[in-house]
């Protein structure tokens, strides 16, 4: 996916602020149709590469097209693009209607074509009732719809999404994943969907980049991303994960601290290796099979999952998230760790 | 904390800053409002009602032109103002870094000085021998005739009193107002004229009429730069008003001429106030 016709090319761009390196030669080709997710923790350099996209501030080195034209000079208001901010940042002296408005004002749209986008943006967004009052008298999720509203009614090339959804409620924030999903599947323009929730994240798009300190560490299909992890810090980062230090003669890898050892089929590397195992990929048998000997501390209920609190014999916790099921493991009880030998994620123990 | 005490700390609140205003606020402006209705005679105040003051001041045509002179003069140094503020305050918000309030700071700093020192060294600075007209004299060019002791330099006097209080309110309107909207514009398709007219500028409208105001009304009532500055075609209402209390011993003319200031600064605070929609400049306490 390189090829200079991609509809929004990101190619080799860097942002210096003095000697920090909030960017550091990043390629992105997003193609039309697509909802790509950049997640990364906060101070990842995520919204940076959000803000030189938007034009809110221009890259160091390297350039931006949107659909074959380089853009990496233009300011924001020359991209068309829309953009949804995290605060929402809903002009507070416009009604709900004047901030639908205001985008189409600014391209100079003639009264009937503005009137027609507002009815549209007050149907797909069920404002019905609201587009007279004051952003202060909505609540965050009307807020919230407004601002979308307000990112997309001027048709934009594609839309910029910076945390939308991070001042939500849980329940709120899980409704409107669904429906930002579906506007983009209906708009057929690229969403670029920066956050730090890897739930939002695996939840809601096509591809998923993940930045760490400035790097492209990961970009791939979200499952691709989940199931097999290409760094450390991905394995880590994407799902819940425990990690274990242990030791690999190139086929078989023993975990010292837990006196285990497990054969995946296909060759690891040898030598001192980080071990990653998703928490809902761990089996729990019974006591005194082979495995890691531990014993249940505390079961925390999650709706259609539960999560054992497991110690090990050298007091280590692990958490172990299995489906929720009749005569499950009780407080208290022992039980025997295992997992799917080709399921774990190995690398080369870092540093 | 109990009930009755919280009440009882509320009315102490309450009636402190009262009490101060009544006293030397509310009482000061009756009496002024009474004597305006009184008459002086030879050095002495003669306890009679009568309009006379009023009329003198609606019919002879000096108080009039003073008064119209000293409105023009306070409409246009106030506009200037305006106008030279905003960019100054707004480059403090936008680019002041750490330095933003030793910047604003510095502005306060003629007020180390007194106000009679500061027309004064302005009085040497745009005399006839002064520091601009003697530099040009010297190089044989021609002075500055509309600086010595007119209204261009009582305008000049004004700007240079009043800039700080303006820069001020309109910095401190700036630093609360959050500059992200103004990037949510932008990505909205608004050049940078836009950006301003229709959403920097309203957001900061109150601020900007209170600096508006703030040298509006001292203007008006201004006496001492007039008087320092102006001179023969420079009387300005305030200036004027002094002198009922001073030389001419006039106290109940002069009450009268106050009186009118004092509706008029009113009347200009109300205009301002109706014709500024809050909502409409993102002031939102008073919903909730």
């Amino acid at each position: 996916m390189t090829d200079a016709s991609a509809y929004i090319k990101i190619d080799n761009v860097s942002r210096h602020y003095g000697a920090v390196k909030a960017l550091h030669n990043l390629s992105i080709d997003i193609a039309k149709h697509e909802f790509i997710a950049i997640l990364g923790p906060s101070g990842s350099g995520k919204s940076t590469l959000l803000r030189l996209i938007a034009g809110l501030d221009r890259p160091s080195e390297g350039r931006i097209f949107f659909k074959g034209e380089d853009v990496t000079a233009l300011p924001p208001h020359k991209r068309g693009i829309g953009m949804v901010f995290q605060e929402f940042l809903l002009f507070p002296h416009r009604t709900v209607r004047e901030n639908l408005a205001f985008p189409l004002r600014m391209t100079q749209e003639t009264p009937a074509k503005i009137k027609d986008r507002l009815d549209w943006a007050e149907g797909i967004l069920s404002l019905n009732g609201l587009m007279d009052r004051y952003p202060n008298q909505l609540s965050g999720g009307q807020q919230q719809r407004v601002a979308l509203g307000r990112g997309l009614v001027a048709n934009p090339t594609l839309l910029l999404l910076d945390e939308p959804l991070a001042n939500l409620d849980r329940e709120l924030r899980q409704e409107m994943e669904v429906e930002i999903r579906r506007y983009q599947k209906q708009l057929g323009i690229p969403f670029i969907y920066v956050t730090h929730n890897q739930e939002e994240a695996l939840s809601m798009s096509d591809r998923v980049a993940v930045i760490n300190k400035g790097k492209l560490e990961a970009l791939g299909e979200r499952q691709e991303i989940y199931d097999h992890p290409n760094t450390p810090f991905v394995a880590r980062f994407v799902g819940r994960a425990t990690r274990f230090d242990g030791v690999s003669d190139g086929t078989t890898i023993n975990i010292p601290e837990h006196g285990y050892s497990f054969a995946p089929s296909a060759p690891v590397p040898t030598g001192r290796v980080s071990v990653f195992v998703k928490n809902e990929r761990f089996a729990l048998g019974a006591a005194g099979t082979p495995g890691i000997a531990c014993t249940v501390i505390d079961v925390v209920l999650r709706g259609p999952f539960v999560e054992f609190i497991l110690e090990a014999a050298n007091k280590a916790r692990i958490i172990a998230v299995q489906p929720k099921r009749p005569n499950m493991h009780a407080i208290g009880a022992d039980i025997s760790l295992t997992w799917d030998a080709n399921l774990a994620h190995i690398f080369p123990a870092e540093g | 904390m109990s009930e009755p005490n919280a009440a009882a700390r509320k009315r102490v609140f309450l009636y402190i800053p009262t009490t101060f205003l009544v006293l030397f606020f509310v009482l000061p402006l009756v009496a002024l409002v009474v004597l305006s209705f009184w008459q002086t005679a030879n050095y002495k105040i003669v306890r009679e009602w009568t309009t006379l003051n009023y009329v003198t001041l609606a019919t002879e045509s000096a108080y009039i032109t003073f008064f119209l002179r000293s409105l023009l003069m306070a409409t246009l140094v106030s506009i200037f103002l305006v106008v030279v503020a905003w960019p100054i305050a707004f480059f403090i918000v936008r680019f002041g870094g750490r330095y933003k309030l030793i910047f604003s700071l510095l502005l306060a700093v003629p007020f180390l000085s007194g106000e009679v020192l500061r027309l004064i060294a302005l009085q040497g600075m745009l005399g006839p021998t002064g520091l601009i007209n003697g530099a040009l004299l010297r190089m044989g060019a021609a002075p500055l005739r509309f600086i010595m002791y007119s209204n261009s330099a009582t305008f000049i006097a004004f700007v240079y009193l009043y800039l700080p209080m303006t820069v001020t309110t309109i910095y401190l309107s700036l630093l609360n107002f959050d500059l992200r909207l103004a990037s949510a514009a932008s990505a909205c398709g608004a050049g940078r004229l836009r950006v301003f007219s229709e959403v920097i500028w309203p957001l900061n409208l109150s601020g900007t009429m209170i600096g508006f105001l703030l040298s509006f009304i001292p203007t008006l009532s201004a006496s001492l730069a007039p008087r320092f500055l102006g001179g023969p075609n420079g009387t300005l209402y305030g200036m004027s008003m002094a002198q009922q209390f001073g030389e001419s011993g006039t106290w109940a003319l002069g009450a009268a001429m106050g009186v009118v200031l004092v509706l008029f600064s009113i009347a200009a605070l109300v205009i301002l106030s109706l014709g500024v929609n809050l909502r409409r400049t993102g002031f939102t306490g008073m919903e909730r």
